[in-house]
């Protein structure tokens, strides 16, 4: 077994993933804090939060290491993480995501090269800001984001040993899937060596406030027994981070209007307008997407009779550029 | 597997024991910890029905069983009443059994409990706590083990998954002891033991281990017939009471095995558990009441407060039943203020049930002056970390100070609300008007009885408000939603949905938000049915009496999964026979998807899923998927339909048929096959390609059942579209090991059965007298 030390061996190291659902989270700390405890001589904990765990939806997971005669009591979630490592370029604009970030802490997000985050400004001056295009090297490496980003962590934190965690993870594919355990080794080792360490993006001075998200109802303002008074208030969220790097993008001229597509979309997010033409009975047509909704699940393509639905890569931008809203801004009360 | 044989072992508070036994460590959450410990045990008999969060324990022990890794015999129940009913009956031959639950199967189980217990028969139930419906949550709290304090079982409590383990061993020897032959019950905290996972120390001295457990003895068994016993006779006064001081007998008797059989294990791991938890309680003048993972943050913060000066102490319990009254007075006798944590309230009682205990054990004490405070914290896994024990413990360090008690009784963590938060308040009632377009137009034929139906084009459908808004959190793909917008599509005028519990009801209303736009209930899908007949029968009731306002035309409609047809059943079929006006819509997604895929009874043979697992020793699920629609049609009410989201036409069609049958005539249940992406293990988009050959290949069969007459409204092989299931199930990975060499057996048990019901139903398509 390696001995592996722990910069502050009285106390914990902890680490915090932020991420949604089915990029693999959950799998990636469960690799880390049992090689930690297996294999590196350290006591560790695991665990996920849990709400409904539907793909797309947020996920945390949280590890936390500790030396190997130092009992864990707690199992309250991780506050103020010495890592955050963030899953999903999209979660990076929200608060939440690097909530409690220490500034001697390290942050690793996932994102391609020279995408302007002017949100990492509110990151603490001291914190390491590290950036690995996880996604396309998942993609290139017929891997997951979640091998990439335990490569990069272990190559950026020194007493994680990289060639342990990266056996615990081919250990979990080996019998199984052999040519997964090839695809996912490769990712990690590009994970390992491909990323940037970002300089003088922090602005922020500290630590990090912890946030812990207060209700918005009470037990003096909730309509009793848990009605919910407000009907399709879901229309509020917005669900653009379940897709996952491609959008359907509608061709109006391309479009027959055969309203096909709508009896597939699983979201409703299609934007349908009514139209009279001249004495003509009135016809209904497909005006657009609306990405506040779409998952990206791509079934109204499959569906489409014809090209007026396609899969096309998502830029920045372009979701917001396309959107046809379905409902107005007070609707949402977005 | 870990592999790390580790001779000197640490104990509970982190010193070295000599253990007699050889262990490994590994690194488990607490369901795989009871997992690993049933394994061990070699339970003859597991009955289970999954709930979160403890069906990760027959889901590890479903992947070991398909390694070849122990033989016990697992049975998927029907729900957890029925699981508490194979539990009993299999304890009741002798051999060693097991369960697992949570929340409201716990309930739902209830009734069978003190049965079980009075009754003197053994066996093993673990419970991850988690709170109890209403508002439904997943998550950790403990007032579903508080419903347990009277069932008459031994109760032992763990704190982390390394207790799991042990207590798992443990409630063996206890309840099988002589002395004792009670039921017993291992409880330890949802999501924070269940699911957290540490290091834990497994036993690989099995003989070792067995030795510790003993064979299994009974005075009686149901499975001697050279010595008939009678179990569970007719018995009223004078007997009962006896009965009953018995039972209590049992439980006096437990009060001192229990620390034997703590101390024997000891022997056997090194790891010793005292029946009560003392921590810094020797010189305390305040102390915490808390159970399970709550006081173990507690303790930190003691660590603390030590540190600077502060006599503070935490107890907790190992053994919640039978209740350690003497210890705890013990404890308490020197204590000045207490607080009490209550992970669940007893209403109107002012303070839990542990409060309420720990106050009666005191009370005996003519002596002790501890000031008692309760707190009600911590409900539907809200965290209690440093902070919330320091708040209790500053309470307690005050009334100790002071002499009074400020508030005996309060809930701890809650919110009072914002007058100027506000929740965003959706989209307006739908219009009647808008919802009442002649989508469908449905006539009875007056000379044949016949209903047609007319369908307007798909694009004009379009455009017809969805009764359910965007922005729920289904995965993308997911069929449930199509399959309800095809069917609201058609259907006209105002409609009430009940949703039984399933992946449809969860991803629509995460409070305080909701996707429907219509009145929208919830009831867990044991009842769901029923539930929906009293409010139609209450509809019908007040517009004979002129009391409902403007005499709205409703129709009722319950959604159900197909799990929800499993639970369900009963309720469902009582609905059925009763013939009240409503639809009952069945989206099959071929299994229990909400809690993470495991098998229903609607699972074909073979088929993966997380309580089915594939591996060297088994090949997925034993048994053939349930007929539903025969079901309901041998209820014979007027309408049973069966349709896929793949025909929208079709299944529209069939909707207004079964709205019209609903309004008219009864009950109406329609089975719709319905693709679920995240765990048929397929992309995302596949839907249309993998139900088409569902279909095609008959399976899945096309048809309805109107006023008793069968009739197959697409039939592939009139088409010329026969094709093979195997191309069906070549395209889904939770069936892609069946096309692997080997399984050509299981392959062709699939395709008899799916012929031999196709057949059948072609038959009655050809004599309506069928
Ligand atoms: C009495 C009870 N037992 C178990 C559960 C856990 N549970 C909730 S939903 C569900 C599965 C539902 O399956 P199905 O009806 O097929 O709907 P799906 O999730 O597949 O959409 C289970 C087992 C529960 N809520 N209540
Ligand atoms: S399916 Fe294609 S052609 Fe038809 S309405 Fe939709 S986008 Fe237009
Ligand atoms: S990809 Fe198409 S079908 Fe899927 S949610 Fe978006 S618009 Fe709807
Ligand atoms: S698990 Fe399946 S049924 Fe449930 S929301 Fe996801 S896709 Fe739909
Ligand atoms: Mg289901």
């Amino acid at each position: 077994m390696n001995e592996c030390v722990l910069p502050d061996p009285s106390g914990f190291f902890e680490i915090r993933f932020e991420s949604i659902g089915g990029l693999g989270a959950h799998a990636a700390g469960q690799i880390l804090a049992r090689a930690a405890v297996l294999k590196m001589n350290l006591n560790g904990s695991h665990f996920s939060s849990y709400g409904s765990e539907k793909k797309g939806s947020p996920v945390r997971s949280y590890v936390r290491l500790g030396a190997a005669d130092k009992p864990i009591r707690t199992s309250a979630p991780i506050d103020s993480p010495d890592v955050i490592v963030v899953f999903h370029g999209a979660l990076l604009d929200q608060d939440i995501t690097i909530a409690g970030m220490k500034n001697s802490g390290t942050l690793i997000f996932n994102g391609p090269a020279d995408e302007a985050h002017e949100f990492l400004e509110k990151i603490p001056k001291g914190t390491r800001v590290v950036r690995i295009d996880a996604t396309n090297i998942a993609i290139e490496e017929l891997s997951r984001p979640n091998a990439v980003l335990l490569g990069t962590l272990t190559a950026t934190v020194p007493f994680l040993d990289g060639d342990i965690v990266l056996s615990t993870l081919t250990e979990k594919f080996a019998k199984r899937n052999p040519q997964a355990a090839a695809s996912n080794e490769r990712a990690f080792k590009r994970g390992a060596e491909e990323y940037e360490v970002l300089e003088g993006v922090g602005k922020g001075e500290g630590d990090l406030p912890v946030i812990r998200p207060s209700p918005v109802l009470g037990y003096e303002t909730a309509p009793i027994g848990g009605v919910i008074p407000y009907a399709g208030n879901t229309v509020s969220n917005d669900l653009s981070t379940s897709r996952t790097g491609w959008m359907p993008l509608f061709t109006a001229k391309e479009c027959i209007h055969c309203g096909l597509c709508a009896t597939v979309c699983p979201d409703f997010c299609l934007v349908w307008t009514h139209e009279q033409e001249g004495e003509e009975v009135p016809v209904v047509r497909l005006k657009g997407v609306d990405y506040q909704y779409c998952k990206g699940c791509m079934r109204c393509i499959e569906t489409c009779p014809t090209e007026a639905m396609t899969r096309v890569t998502e830029t920045p931008g372009l979701a917001d550029r396309e959107r046809v809203p379905l409902y107005s801004q007070g609707a949402t009360g977005a | 597997m870990a592999t790390e044989i580790h001779a000197v072992l640490q104990d509970q508070d982190g010193g070295n024991t000599a253990g007699v036994a050889s262990q490994s460590t590994d690194f488990l959450s607490g369901n795989e910890a009871a997992a690993r410990a049933a394994r061990d045990i070699g339970f003859h008999v597991m009955g289970y029905f999954p709930i979160t969060p403890s069906t990760e324990v027959a889901e590890t022990l479903s992947k070991m069983q398909a390694a070849g890794e122990h033989e016990i015999m697992m049975i998927p129940a029907d729900g957890e009443h029925g699981a508490a009913g194979i539990c009993y009956g299999a304890a009741l031959g002798g051999g060693r059994v097991l369960n697992a639950t949570s929340s409201q199967g716990l309930l739902y189980a209830l009734e069978q409990l003190p049965v079980q217990s009075s009754t003197r028969v053994p066996m093993v139930l673990n419970v991850a706590t988690r709170a109890i419906s209403g508002p439904l949550d997943i998550r950790c709290d403990h007032s579903d083990i508080y419903f347990a304090l009277n069932t008459g079982w031994i109760i032992l409590l763990a704190r982390e998954p390394q207790a799991v383990y042990d207590m798992n061993l443990a409630a063996i020897r206890i309840g099988e002891h002589a002395d004792v032959r009670l039921p017993v019950l291992v409880a330890y905290d949802g999501f924070f033991t269940s699911h957290q996972k540490r290091r834990v120390e497994v036993i690989e001295d099995k003989q070792a281990l067995q030795e510790f457990l003993g064979t299994p003895e009974t005075p009686f068994t149901a499975l001697d017939p050279r010595h008939p016993v009678t179990f569970g006779p007719y018995m009223n006064d004078p007997d009962l009471i006896n009965n009953k001081k018995q039972h209590s007998l049992a439980m006096e008797a437990a009060r001192q095995v229990i620390p034997e059989v703590f101390e024997e294990l000891e022997k056997l791991t090194g790891r010793r558990y005292p029946v009560m938890d003392s921590y810094h309680m020797e010189d305390a003048e305040v102390a915490l009441v808390l159970l399970n993972s709550a006081a173990e943050t507690a303790k930190e913060v003691a660590d603390r407060l030590r540190g600077e000066g502060k006599k503070v102490g935490v107890l907790s319990l190992n053994m919640l039943r039978p209740f350690p009254t003497d210890l705890i007075r013990q404890a308490l006798s020197g204590v000045k203020a207490i607080v009490v944590g209550d992970r669940a309230d007893s209403y109107g009682a002012d303070g839990g049930n542990l409060s309420l205990e720990v106050r009666a054990a005191i009370q005996v004490d003519p002596d002790n002056r501890t000031r008692v405070l309760t707190r009600i914290y911590g409900l539907g896994g809200k965290d209690f970390d440093d902070a919330d024990a320091e708040e209790f413990f500053n309470e307690a360090l005050e009334t100790a100070e002071t002499g009074e008690v400020k508030e005996v009784f309060a809930y701890h963590g809650t919110y009072a609300g914002d007058p100027d938060k506000h929740v965003p308040h959706g989209l307006p009632a739908i219009e009647k008007g808008e919802v009442t377009r002649g989508m469908a137009t449905v006539t009875e034929n007056p000379e044949t009885g016949k209903l047609n139906v007319e369908l307007k084009p798909l694009w004009a459908m379009a455009e017809v408000p969805s009764r359910i808004a965007p922005g729920h959190g289904a995965c993308p793909g997911c069929g449930a939603f199509p399959v309800l917008h095809q069917v609201f599509s058609v259907l006209e005028g105002d409609v009430v949905v009940l949703f039984q519990t399933g992946c449809a009801m969860v991803v629509t209303t995460g409070y305080p938000k909701t996707a429907h736009r219509i009145t929208y209930i919830h009831n867990l899908f044991q009842n769901g049915a029923a539930t929906l007949s009293g409010l139609v029968e209450m509809y019908h009731e007040l517009l004979r009496r002129g009391e409902l306002p403007d005499s709205p035309d409703i129709t009722f409609v319950m959604v159900t999964g197909d799990g929800g047809m499993d639970i369900g059943m009963g309720s469902a079929l009582g609905a059925a026979h009763r013939n009240h006006h409503m639809m009952i819509l069945e989206y099959d997604n071929q299994g229990y998807m909400n809690t993470g895929a495991q098998l229903s009874y609607s699972t074909p043979l073979g088929h993966r899923t997380s309580t089915s697992e594939v591996g060297s020793k088994r090949k997925g699920k034993v048994t053939h998927h349930k007929d539903t629609p025969q079901i309901f049609s041998a209820a014979h009410v007027p309408y049973v339909f069966t349709a896929s989201e793949g025909y929208p036409e079709d299944l529209m069609r069939k909707a207004a048929k079964a709205q019209w049958y609903a309004k008219n005539e009864g009950m109406t249940y329609g089975k719709i096959l319905s693709f679920c992406p995240l765990n048929w293990t397929t992309t995302d988009d596949a839907a249309e390609s993998v139900l088409q050959v569902a279909i095609d290949s008959c399976f899945f069969p096309i048809y309805e059942v109107e006023r008793g007459i069968t009739n197959i409204t697409y039939d592939p092989e009139v088409l010329g579209r026969r094709r093979k299931i195997t191309e069906w199930l070549g395209r889904m990975g939770k069936t892609k090991h069946l096309m692997a060499e080997g399984n050509e057996q299981r392959l062709a048990a699939i395709e008899e059965e799916a012929e031999r019901r196709w057949r059948r139903i072609k038959a009655m398509h050809e004599h309506p007298e069928l």
